[in-house]
């Protein structure tokens, strides 16, 4: 596999214990593990995968680790590259915003010409809508600790797996 | 966020950046501080802080142009009042409420910062009673065809008032330039916004109304607020109609000082609140993109406590309201009859109805004064003109942008008379408050806050609104069509009430209350729209002054005090004695309760040492024992029995006319107590 990024905030607790499990579960050399709160351009650009953990914030807002690196996104031209998204979002809680931190990463990496990779049903979600939605599939892995942390293990799995046929 | 967007942490020239930062650091340091001056016994007893809420307020004070836009904030828009141009001496001297407050000299609470001379509103503590205000001032706006958008700005909690509904209900029909910003910071105090509606995003439970854009932001953020203000500013400019921008914030404290936030937030939640913090974000941005270097953001860091510091001084050293200003500013000196100083005529010639009075008078300052405006409920539909046709007419020949008909909303009909005439001093505005006078209780709130203006302000700001109503019984109509409320207006100072029965009193009343500056309440006897027995002579540029009592009738042996649907009766009782030589009596009529004619009462008690007080309002808590009070005090050595009143019973008044007879006093009973006290 090419050098592949896994970035997450250092700082958090849930995203953290699903980036350990993805790098587990990963099981490679070649996957560099990065502080997204200490993130530059220049390492950023560096790779040509990434998977990024992006959890929503209050009613559908980017954390701010993400949010304040976005203005250095948007002058990145991120052709060729691909991406894999994993959010995490209470659809209970927040059912109006269920996972939209994912859904707003996802359309501001498309829009410098990203590739998205890592799709997941939305089957066995109950929520009333979400940016990270495209028809019955989300544009990541989705992952609700409050209500469906006993899954989290089984639906890690199941995406690195094919995480791993779509990274090259 | 996008780079179609106007600002941005990259795009943004240097200097804005700077002006911005000095902004949010000044008011986040007067917002750190505010709870020093209440530990030190000071002032600031009331401090919302703003602190979270600081990229949409920065950006509300940004796009706000004070040469024609209007600004409500709210008790928590310290850095929307800054950010607009309240300078940190304005706001200090605001929160610790001394005399040179510009927003009123200390009569409001602290942490209401405003400026009417720029057009930033003094405002309600009750919270989003403004967005009516906006709405009104916003019709202005409109109907003078001038540019500017009204702004109001509130949390999100406040969007449960049903007067919230109203305002953007009546901005959407009406299509006015009003942006209504809520920011969401989750609270009403301790109450989650889970509790408050189903949507967690409330600006949502509006997306089905029409002519009405709906903005998201993160107002946490600079760059998403800024743009989104300057978007929504431009969109209600292009679009003619209004806008909702909801600004996702957070409350980094607790709501005010007198609540405990920690009693109902968990540990993770402050501790997040705090990571969200926008000014410690902005200065990140500020360094991580090079904009600015650490030593530059700490000379600006400095230069801001310099400022606050100094405007500390020139606060601590300004004097404090002396007491003896308190009577200073309740109500605006009224319109001078030169003609009529007592409101006495001896014109003659056809008399005219009561009702006929009124709908000329009202024409007549329509076509005096271009800056009339008149609305209510029914008043002004194809030949249909007002519940009882006072207003038949007139919107045939003034159009429908000075006559129109209002929504069955009796809180937004007067809330939007006080948001208008918020526009200049010139215009003058008449509402029908009600269809009934006993309807006008859901615009109760609007009317209170329309009594306090002017001495809230401390003569900044004059309501110049007449609020018409028809009022009292003897039509058979039962609740809400025939009952009295001036007893409970009376004793709210900020309002004049006049009360005529005769219809020349009426139209001379009705044209001063429509020259003055000021509330006026207007009470219509509406039993004797129609009644030969009050139709009078009228001069066609009648008018009597507040606060001048008339007798309708004089005599020697009783005076009889009253108002109103009562005034014939008493007139009636008084021929009636007078024909069978009972008895002298004279008859006063107070046409005006507040001002009352004090003099007048006093005069008449001592000529005949009798008095008998009758109104048509209930015995109890009615205004005949502010009567009774008065003339004890001022007249008790010349009384030769105690002062008698006759008025309702202390009960609802009944639909059934059995009813109604039983309870609202008549000549039988007015004759009796006459009678009785004549005896003594």
């Amino acid at each position: 596999m090419n050098k592949t990024a896994l970035i997450y905030s250092f700082n958090t607790k849930k995203t953290g214990k699903i980036a350990e499990r993805i790098k587990e579960e990963m099981g490679d050399d070649n996957l560099h593990v990065l502080n997204a709160e200490e993130i530059t351009e220049e390492s950023f650009l560096s790779f040509d995968q990434f998977i990024l953990g992006v959890p929503t914030w209050f009613d559908g807002e980017l954390p701010n680790y993400w949010d304040e690196f976005v203005p250095a996104l948007e002058d990145m031209d991120l052709k060729g590259k691909r991406f894999a998204l994993f959010g995490l979002g209470d659809q209970k809680g927040y059912p109006e915003n269920f996972l939209d931190g994912m859904g707003i990463m996802a359309e501001i990496l498309e829009g410098q010409g990203a590739g998205l990779v890592g799709f997941t049903s939305t089957e066995g979600y109950e929520f009333e809508s979400s940016r990270a939605a495209r028809g019955d599939q989300f544009a990541g892995l989705a992952i609700d600790y409050e209500n469906q942390g006993s899954m989290n293990k089984e639906r890690v799995k199941a995406w690195v797996e094919g995480l791993k046929k779509e990274f090259s | 966020m996008s780079k179609e967007k106007l600002y941005s942490i990259k795009k943004t020239d240097k200097e804005t950046l700077a002006k911005w930062f000095k902004l949010m650091l000044v008011g986040r340091a007067i917002d750190d501080r505010a709870p020093n001056y209440l530990k030190q016994a000071i002032g600031w007893s009331y401090h919302a802080p703003y602190a979270g809420h600081d990229g949409i307020q920065l950006a509300i004070g940004q796009v706000f142009e004070r040469e024609h836009d209007h600004l409500f904030p709210y008790y928590r828009d310290m850095l929307t009042a800054h950010s607009a141009g309240m300078s940190a001496e304005e706001l200090i001297l605001n929160g610790i409420s001394r005399d040179a407050d510009v927003a009123g000299g200390g009569r409001h609470m602290s942490n209401h910062f405003a400026k009417p001379a720029w057009n930033i509103h003094n405002v309600s503590s009750c919270t989003g009673n403004h967005a009516l205000h906006a709405v009104g001032v916003a019709r202005a706006i409109k109907k003078y065809k001038v540019p500017g958008v009204a702004i109001s700005s509130q949390g999100e909690s406040s969007v449960s008032e049903g007067y919230v509904y109203e305002a953007i209900n009546g901005a959407s029909n009406e299509k006015l330039p009003v942006i209504f910003v809520i920011q969401d910071n989750g609270y009403g105090i301790s109450v989650p916004k889970a509790d408050q509606t189903a949507n967690r995003k409330v600006a949502n439970n509006f997306t089905g109304f029409k002519n009405l854009k709906i903005f998201h932001c993160n107002g946490k953020d600079v760059f998403d607020s800024m743009n989104t203000m300057h978007e929504a500013k431009e969109y209600v400019a292009k679009h003619e109609h209004p806008v909702i921008v909801q600004a996702n914030c957070v409350r980094i404290h607790s709501h005010s000082n007198s609540d405990r936030h920690d009693l109902y937030r968990d540990d993770y939640e402050l501790n997040y609140v705090h990571a969200y913090d926008p000014l410690a974000k902005f200065r990140r941005l500020l360094l991580r993109y090079d904009r600015f270097t650490e030593a530059e953001i700490e000379a600006l860091e400095n230069e801001a406590k310099d400022i606050v510091k100094a405007a500390h001084k020139v606060g601590m050293n300004s004097p404090n309201p002396t007491p003896d200003s308190i009577h200073e500013f309740v109500i605006p000196e009224p319109y001078v009859s030169e003609k009529y100083p007592e409101g006495l005529h001896n014109h003659e010639g056809e008399p005219k109805k009561l009702i006929e009075g009124l709908n000329e008078t009202l024409k007549a300052e329509f076509r005096h004064n271009p800056d009339t405006f008149i609305w209510g409920q029914d008043v002004a539909h194809k030949e249909k003109g007002g519940i009882f046709n006072v207003t038949k007419g007139m919107q045939q020949e003034f159009g429908k942008d000075r006559v129109f008909n209002g929504p069955i909303a009796e809180d937004f009909i007067m809330g939007t008379a006080n948001g208008m005439s918020r526009f200049n001093e010139k215009l003058r505005i008449v509402v029908e408050g009600a269809e009934f006078a006993d309807y006008f209780w859901p615009a109760m709130e609007q009317f209170v806050e329309t009594t306090h203006e002017y001495w809230r302000t401390k003569g900044q700001f004059s309501p110049n609104v007449t609020v018409r109503l028809a009022s009292g019984g003897y039509i058979g109509g039962g609740l809400y069509h025939s009952q009295t409320i001036e007893s409970s207006l009376a004793p709210l100072p900020g309002v004049r009430i006049v009360y005529p029965s005769y219809a020349d009193d009426a139209a001379g009343l009705l044209r001063t209350s429509m020259r003055s500056r000021g509330l006026t309440l207007f009470l219509e006897p509406k039993a004797l729209y129609n009644a030969p027995k009050v139709a009078t002579p009228i001069p066609d540029d009648f008018e009597v002054p507040f606060g001048k009592a008339r007798i309708r009738r004089e005599g020697s042996d009783l005076s009889i005090i009253t108002y109103g649907n009562t005034t014939p009766m008493c007139v009636e009782l008084a021929e009636k004695f007078s024909k069978e030589g009972t008895a002298s009596l004279e008859v006063l009529d107070l046409r005006s309760l507040s001002p009352l004619d004090t003099d007048a009462v006093v005069a008449t008690a001592k000529k005949t040492g009798k008095v008998l007080v009758v109104h048509e309002d209930k015995v109890f808590g009615g205004f005949g024992g502010e009567l009774v009070a008065q003339i004890n005090e001022l007249a008790f050595e010349y009384l030769d029995g105690p002062v008698r009143r006759v008025g309702s019973t202390f009960t609802p008044v009944g639909f059934n006319r059995i009813l109604e007879s039983a309870i609202l006093p008549d000549l039988e009973r007015i004759e009796a107590a006459a009678t009785d006290l004549l005896n003594y």
